[in-house]
């Protein structure tokens, strides 16, 4: 046994909510068998796993490319091979959570871009919602088929040094990653034969049927066959894989903007012998560049005429257009609230508490604590635009203030969270990172769906608490148990 | 299906055909540079894989291990085998969601085999016919590959399509630039070496041997290559090809672009089914050669109006 080579060493972070650990080296208990399975490999065999990972990933061609210099280098969004373990308890609750949430976001994206009562009732303050460059009147009094509006979300999730879970952010435009959950997965049968049985893991391979199911019943032409279709920027964009990965296992046809054309409002792409309508178009390219009539005129990436043919109600997009004000930063502060407003319920899981530093009283508070505050722009993801104020030096602290001064609609503050940590084999050996999960949740005309797993993110340097790839994250497979095995 | 995809597969068939005939072509180069007593020169295999820059023949011509270098990892290469294979690998990854991923992994394992640093280590130090073939066996494990996993449906005809198109003008290329040498060097119509390494160049020579029994003659090669049916590297070979797998797309076309490619295979076609030695050489070989090549060119450039879309 080599039990203690791996797990005596283990350093928990102080004050920090373990994934494996409970206090003392007390292992919880969904961890257990995983744990007697790491026990019979050497560090040896363990490192070896870690090259067949890799390996893996190369071989299937799972990765993203760098552009740099002209030349393209190709690298594979780092993989840990411990998976991360969800119980089944926690995992109805976060689904409870989240599906809630989205059927209140789900509403107000109706109710803004329709009635706005939201607006009229004081819930929600009138310039949080204009002054949102996600917000765009073309949307306006454009009905959406079986109102919905969001129909793949990413919901980041957070636990705080007490095990809370924290929602961070409300994915809702074009939220990436889920052909990394769907391939760690592969790879974890790959490298620990018999375990994810053994475990009893739920399995996530259902998630392109249901996508698929879903975009199938917006197809406006009520038939047996209508032409779904991907549209993505194309090879050069960092989530290229994913496309392709989703069209694949759909079977739908992946295409670039300049392979479809519109006619007469009717979107039709190019094919060997001749236009065909397309019905469903599952978008990939950002509502700026969908469009040169209406939207950014200098782009390629999109059609021209789409909006027309959306409008029209001859073609589903998917996501919604104009999702963008309901998941600005500055609207995430109002969502508990939104919930209240549209259910009449609690809200299940809990936000961040935020600061909007347009606030006069929020930004001297915030001022005063920044070096317990992070500090994010609103339209920024990936782990841009973000101050660290435990880390940042006074000049960038100053730096940074001025700009929040000149803009402060842009900017939110946010007490540090510590996020939870996970083992992760790192150098040989089993060491604490900090980790975040991102499900994804399927909306259709039938409710919302949640595939039982997600995307965990992984810090992988040490003390860093940015999960984000752009900022050098990796990620973990992560196992959702079924309740029959709980322990 | 969609008109970039059938582009990309045309393509990708192209770019392999391509990186299969540059590695064979070095592999019995190399060896027949290790075999001749004068300097043996590697310019007609530098003038059909990159052109007629003088410059370039004369400071490579007398160098096996640059040419090796120069045509299987040079970056600045744009027809070296690292760069056809990335095309290729591009094209491939923009149809990734049509494609086997049986087959996928086989050109991407392909890709990455060239870039290991066992292989420009190789071509400096080792045997290169080693390395040739670490290579060549990707091709050929592409080519099991896409035979055993490929549907039989319309992408398939335009990957065969693309590669006899390649194949044909590679085969008229080696014959042409190789007759060219003979301009400069009439020793060269009666050295059997020359005939031998051709032939085995395009992996014909065992098949020459059993055809003609008298020894090796270049009227006798110019027939092999341009008009034996059973020969899988002849230029009627490689048409009729293309004829079959333009043929097989017939119930998914639209008539008129149909006919008007249907016309210009069948009018390539007929006129080399119905040439002999003797009249090709009526008409001179390079002329021959010249004519059949900017018709095959012509058959690229309206597919690519037709079924491309890119007019």
């Amino acid at each position: 046994m080599h039990s203690s080579q791996h797990f005596e060493r283990y350093n928990l972070l102080n004050g920090v909510w373990d994934e494996m650990y409970a206090k003392n080296h007390l292992i919880r208990g969904h961890y257990q068998k995983v744990i007697d399975y790491l026990s019979q490999e050497s560090p040896e065999d363990l490192s070896r796993k870690e090259e067949l990972a890799k390996r893996l990933f190369m071989t299937q061609g799972i990765t993203f490319t760098v552009y740099n210099s002209g030349e393209g280098i190709e690298k594979i969004f780092p993989f840990d091979i411990i998976p991360r373990i969800i119980t089944a308890e926690e995992w109805a609750f976060i689904e409870r959570g989240i599906k809630q949430r989205l059927t209140a976001l789900n509403l107000f994206l109706k109710d803004i871009y329709h009635n706005q009562f939201i607006i009229k009732d004081g819930v929600v303050p009138i310039d949080i919602v204009y002054s949102c460059p996600h917000f765009l009147r073309e949307m306006y009094q454009l009905n959406v088929p079986y109102d919905v509006y969001v129909h793949i979300a990413g919901i980041d999730l957070i636990r705080d040094y007490d095990g809370t879970f924290y929602v961070l952010e409300d994915n809702l435009r074009t939220p990436s990653g889920v052909s990394y959950m769907l391939e760690n997965r592969e790879i974890t049968k790959r490298l620990f034969p018999d375990l994810l049985p053994n475990c009893n893991v739920r399995s996530v391979t259902e998630y392109p049927s249901i996508l698929y199911k879903n975009l199938m019943s917006l197809s406006p032409r009520q038939m047996s066959n209508p032409t779904i279709v991907l549209l993505s920027p194309g090879i050069y964009n960092s989530a290229y894989f994913e496309h392709t990965t989703l069209a694949r296992l759909m079977g739908v046809e992946l295409v670039e903007g300049r392979d479809l054309v519109v006619n007469n409002h009717t979107v039709y792409m190019k094919t060997t012998t001749g236009l065909q309508q397309v019905d469903v178009i599952y978008r990939r390219v950002d509502d700026d560049f969908l469009d040169p009539l209406v939207f950014n005129p200098n782009s390629v990436l999109g059609v021209a005429g789409l909006m027309g043919a959306y409008r029209k109600g001859n073609v589903a997009i998917v996501n919604a257009i104009g999702n963008g004000v309901a998941d600005d930063k500055a609207t995430y502060i109002y969502v508990p609230d939104m919930i209240k407003y549209y259910l009449n319920e609690e809200p299940i899981l809990k936000n961040v508490p935020t600061h909007r530093l347009s606030n006069a009283d929020d930004r001297e508070y915030v001022f005063k604590n920044i070096n317990k505050m992070v500090i994010k722009k609103t339209n920024e993801s990936g782990g841009y635009g973000m101050l660290m104020g435990h880390a940042a030096s006074d000049e960038e602290i100053n730096k940074y203030k001025q700009e929040i001064l000149k803009d402060p609609r842009s900017f939110i503050a946010q007490p540090t969270i510590s996020l939870s940590s996970a083992p992760c084999y790192i150098g040989g050996e089993l060491q604490p990172r900090r980790i975040d999960l991102r499900p994804y949740a399927l909306c259709g005309p039938d409710g919302i769906e949640i595939v039982p797993g997600g995307l965990t993110r992984v810090a992988l340097t040490e003390g860093s608490l940015v999960v984000n790839s752009s900022q050098g994250g990796g990620s973990k497979d992560t196992w959702v148990l079924n309740p029959t095995t709980d322990q | 299906m969609l008109s970039r995809v059938a582009a990309s597969f045309y393509w990708l068939s192209r770019y392999i055909e391509r990186s299969d005939g540059i590695l064979r072509m070095l592999k019995i180069n190399y060896a027949s540079s290790q075999d001749s007593v004068q300097g043996f020169s590697w310019e007609p295999v530098i003038r059909i894989f990159s052109g007629p820059d003088q410059e370039l023949i004369n400071r490579l011509k007398n160098d096996s291990r640059a040419v090796l270098k120069y045509l299987v990892i040079d970056k600045e290469n744009a027809n070296s085998i690292l760069n056809i294979i990335t095309l290729a690998r591009e094209n491939a990854r923009s149809v990734q969601e049509h494609i086997p991923k049986d087959l996928w992994q086989c050109l991407n394992e392909y890709y990455h085999t060239v870039k290991e640093p066992r292989i420009a280590a190789g071509l400096k130090k080792d045997d290169p016919i080693s390395i040739l073939d670490v290579l060549i066996k990707q091709v050929m494990l592409y080519y099991g590959t896409a035979e055993i996993t490929m549907e039989r449906g319309q992408t398939r005809s335009f990957m065969n399509i693309g590669k006899y198109l390649e194949r044909a003008i590679q085969s008229i290329d080696i014959l042409d630039v190789k007759y060219g040498s003979i301009n400069d060097n009439p020793n060269l119509l009666t050295d059997i070496t020359y005939w031998k390494h051709l032939l085995q160049s395009i992996g014909g020579y065992e098949l020459y041997q059993k055809t003609y029994r008298n020894g090796l003659e270049a009227e006798n090669v110019i027939e092999q290559v341009v008009l034996n049916n059973d020969f899988p590297r002849s230029v009627i070979y490689s048409i009729n090809n293309i004829q079959r797998y333009f043929d097989r797309l017939k119930n998914n076309s639209n008539v008129n672009d149909y006919r008007e490619i249907s016309f210009h295979i069948g009018k390539l076609q007929s006129n080399i089914k119905y040439s002999s030695v003797k009249s090709i050489g009526q008409v001179g070989l390079h002329q021959f050669l010249t004519h059949t090549k900017d018709d095959l060119y012509k058959i690229g450039s309206s597919l690519n109006e037709y079924y491309f879309a890119n007019s």
